[in-house]
């Protein structure tokens, strides 16, 4: 007989070794279509490993701006992270983060508190901000039901707008008139640390991971979070507290995002801008989900991923090569790495035939 | 026997799942015309066999054939196209869409069942030939469990089906539903067609089969033997291995105990279902400290709205529920396992097991919310310890603090929910179905651990389908028809009267 047959079997069991081999190869096979689209869009063959590893991972400006561009991708991956281990999908983190930015800047235009709590006080305004947009869904989700992927996505557009409404109106740059806010002055800003733009928002991001990961692995609140993830009738049935657990992580989730609006106004740009909050949703979910929700996976997802925005930087500069490649390049990557989580789960093998035919 | 000779021959079917071999050189005969029985514990290797057989799963090795002639069977489709069919134990239906329109989905274009109202006549047609009435345009959501696998069975006839393999048809059905599905079992082979019976229940074997096979741990340890030939004895003991011997279901003498205060009194208690109709209409029941009380009644008669109400997953529209001379109704889920309620639930792995976390977890679930292993951080440590003793206490084969849940068969699971559920702040044991699906010998287990908590002083409801389970654990018997209780008998009843109770009541 002829015919070769194709089986699938379900693996018992994962090692992690399998399990990082799989999701290594997968990220270098995305990485490599990602280069075909590269090269198909015209960028030259030559020079672009230079430019997108060397430039990006291994010179010292170029890292620095990688790690600069990483510190914000670590919260909103951290926040998207919270709120899918619920299977909550907050789709508005763009909305958070633009609220977390509005609230810094509304502490630093009013000099709220004393000059030497001035920082402090913008950051966790950040957060509080970032955690009140999401209130609104999920307080909507909770007591009627209402599907939160609509409210927090159009939180955003909301949120966007608002954004404007001071930009264009009261906050408005008085020396140039234009629609940015008056810069920071200098208590209000994040320390430089003297490695290109990087400042020292990356220590807090580095302590939230940490945090975040004794909280998800460690703590009871954890275990909650995954009996309420996996089976939210068995959670409800054994009297875990279910509204409370999700309230706390769906809020902290906001506030993780808004905070990473914080970082951003305070340690790169020092005034509030139009631009900061974009396409952060997608970035903060792509993180999530490659990192499998693990908040120490996301770590390095995040810097990789803040090395190809920085490559895509220098793309866009030297070779017009536009945004949007970068963005399919993400997605390129996203789509290999779930596509081969079904190599980790399952074990592919030809088999020939031998069912034994009567004689 | 007037069967005929040989329809269908399976022979030497290998089939490895990872690294465990499932089959090892299966093989089965069925005749045409006849009621065949195949038999085995749970994990004996029969749903492998048969799904084989409908074409979901491949055999390694093994050949197949029909009339004499070889069969390739790779997909479904190929099944159906010869004329097998199958009705599974979670039904292959839409809720959403009628009989007529599932028939016509399943049927996926067949020539003959094109148009809505060919598949309509044909479904009456085939419901008239083997005596089952049906209503072919109602939503398949709307009907009760027993009426959905009528539709079932009715849809597969029509879909064409000479060869009709039922997984467990009765194990949703009352004794008399039971006993009129056989009998329509019997009239279907009598219709020429051939009948693949996979059961668990040997009185069903012994009084509806022609020929029975046996399965143990994915053997054949008897073949096609004529069912006049054995008793249930016999049978239970190929089943079960020569080792074991057959595991009695009756009750213990001296059962009889002396019953303690009411610690779960129901009155008058009114609920509804989702969509708002009445679930539960006036229901007013006691269960005592150490008896147990059994609740018969055929499923969708509100036994699912009772369990859930009990549990305070849904609220009542009017009445009391008190636990222990407490009002338990106002209270959560959590404040009423404080209380001393445990529950387990007819869908175990939907409501009280999380099947992805593992074993450990599992078994902690409910201590780690009263703190057992910290308040902030949890000790995984001894999370473990306790499971370990867990395991080893309640004889759980195959399982290890770090496995997966999922991963252990439907007994084991069971084991792991009755060695969380049933600790020392028990006072009231809910248990619903809690021998469904299981083989005789997990069934027996936990027949042992319901008897042990009610002499030891909890209340034990017991809602079940299943009359031979009530008759043989129960104290008193009281049955749910309609959303009502409808009568109360004493724990000696025989199953005519019971029988009675459960479809006097309309």
């Amino acid at each position: 007989m002829s015919n070769v047959r194709l089986t699938l079997e379900r693996r018992q069991r994962i090692s992690t070794l399998r399990s990082t081999t799989t999701y290594t190869l997968g990220l270098l096979i995305g990485l490599a279509c990602g280069l075909l689209v590269l090269l198909a869009a015209g960028a030259p063959a030559s020079t672009l490993l230079n430019d997108l590893v060397i430039q990006v991972f291994f010179s010292a400006m170029g890292l620095a701006q990688t790690l600069t561009l990483a510190v914000p991708l670590i919260l909103v991956g951290l926040s998207a992270t919270a709120a899918m281990r619920l299977r909550f999908w907050n789709v508005g983190i763009e909305g958070q983060l633009w609220l977390g930015a509005i609230g810094a800047t509304l502490v630093a235009i009013n000099d709220v508190g004393s000059d030497s709590l001035r920082l402090p006080t913008m950051l966790i305004m950040s957060a509080i901000a970032g955690a009140a947009w999401i209130a609104v869904p999920l307080i909507l989700k909770l007591k009627a039901g209402v599907n939160e992927l609509v409210v927090t996505l159009l939180l955003s557009n909301v949120a966007y707008l608002l954004l404007q409404h001071l930009l264009f109106g009261a906050w408005k740059d008085p020396v140039n008139s234009f629609p940015v806010s008056p810069r920071y002055g200098d208590n209000e800003q994040l320390a430089s640390l003297g490695f290109g733009n990087l400042h020292s928002g990356i220590y807090i991001a580095l302590g939230i991971t940490l945090l975040m990961a004794i909280l998800v692995q460690k703590s009871r609140t954890g275990f909650y979070i995954d009996v309420i993830g996996h089976n939210r009738p068995t959670a409800l049935a054994t009297g875990i507290p279910v509204t409370a657990t999700i309230t706390l992580m769906i809020l902290l989730s906001g506030a993780l995002a808004g905070l990473a609006g914080g970082l951003i106004v305070t340690g790169v740009e020092h005034r509030l801008t139009q631009t900061i909050g974009i396409n952060t949703t997608f970035s903060g979910i792509v993180i999530a989900f490659i990192a499998r929700f693990n908040p120490l996976a996301v770590l390095p997802t995040a810097i990789v991923l803040a090395g190809i925005y920085n490559a895509g930087g220098t793309l866009k500069v030297f070779y017009g090569i536009p945004d949007a490649i970068v963005v399919l390049i993400q997605g390129i990557v996203l789509l290999t790495l779930l596509m081969i989580q079904f190599f980790r789960s399952y074990r592919v093998s030809l088999l020939r035939p031998s069912i034994k035919q009567p004689t | 026997m007037s069967q005929g000779s040989a329809l269908l021959t399976l022979s030497a079917i290998d089939k490895s799942f990872d690294v465990h071999r499932v089959l090892d050189s299966v093989s089965f005969e069925l005749a045409n015309g006849e009621v065949h029985a195949l038999l085995g514990e749970n994990g004996a290797g029969k749903s492998t066999l048969m799904n084989i057989l409908i074409g979901v799963y491949s055999a390694d090795a093994g050949t197949l054939k029909l009339e004499g002639k070889l069969l390739k069977i790779a997909k479904p489709s190929d099944s159906a196209r010869h004329g097998i069919g199958m009705v599974h134990q979670h039904f292959r239906l839409v809720n959403r869409l009628t009989l007529t329109e599932n028939l016509l989905l399943a049927a996926d274009g067949h020539p003959s069942l094109k148009s809505r109202s060919t598949a309509r006549d044909t479904l009456l047609a085939t419901a008239r030939e083997i005596g089952f009435t049906l209503d072919p345009d109602c939503p398949v959501g709307e009907l009760s469990v027993a009426e959905k696998q009528r539709a079932e069975i009715c849809k597969v006839l029509a879909l064409g089906a000479r060869i009709l393999i039922l997984d467990e048809p009765t194990a949703v059905l009352t004794d008399s539903e039971a006993s009129s599905m056989l009998g329509a079992i019997r009239r279907m082979a009598e219709s020429g067609r051939s009948i693949i019976l996979i059961t668990h229940k040997l009185r069903e074997v012994v009084g509806f089969s022609h020929r029975v096979t046996i399965m143990r741990r994915g053997e054949t340890v008897a073949a096609g033997l004529d069912t006049g030939d054995l008793s249930i004895e016999k049978i239970s003991s190929l089943m079960m291995g020569a080792s074991t011997s057959s595991v009695s279901s009756d009750k213990p003498p001296g059962s009889v105990r002396p019953h303690g205060p009411d610690l779960l009194a129901i009155s008058h208690l009114h609920a509804q279902r989702d969509d708002g109709a009445p679930a539960l209409t006036d229901v007013s029941l006691r269960v005592r400290a150490g008896e147990i009380l059994g609740l018969a009644g055929v499923g969708g008669n509100g036994q699912h709205e009772l369990v859930e109400t009990l549990c305070g997953i849904r609220s009542a529209s009017a009445g009391s529920v008190m636990v222990d001379g407490a009002d338990a109704l106002g209270l959560s889920p959590r404040q009423r396992r404080k209380q001393g309620l445990r529950v387990i639930p007819a869908d175990r792995m939907a409501a009280a097991l999380v099947s992805e976390l593992d074993i450990a977890s599992n078994l902690a679930l409910t201590s780690v919310v009263s703190g057992r292993f910290g308040w902030l951080w949890l000790n995984r440590r001894r999370m473990e310890r306790d499971a370990n003793a867990s395991i080893e206490q309640h004889e759980i084969a195959g399982a290890r603090p770090q496995g997966r849940m999922g991963l252990l068969s439907g007994g084991n699971a069971q084991k792991v929910l009755l060695a969380r559920e049933i600790d020392s702040g028990m006072k009231l044991l809910l248990a619903h179905s809690p021998t469904r699906g299981l083989d005789i010998r997990a069934a027996a287990a936990v027949h042992q651990r319901l008897r042990e908590a009610a002499a030891g002083g909890a209340a034990c409801l017991l809602v079940s389908e299943d009359v031979e389970e009530i008759m043989a654990l129960s104290d008193r018997i009281c049955v749910i028809s309609a959303g009502r209780i409808t009568g109360e008998l004493p724990g000696d009843a025989n199953a005519a009267d019971i029988g009675r109770l459960i479809l006097g009541h309309e």
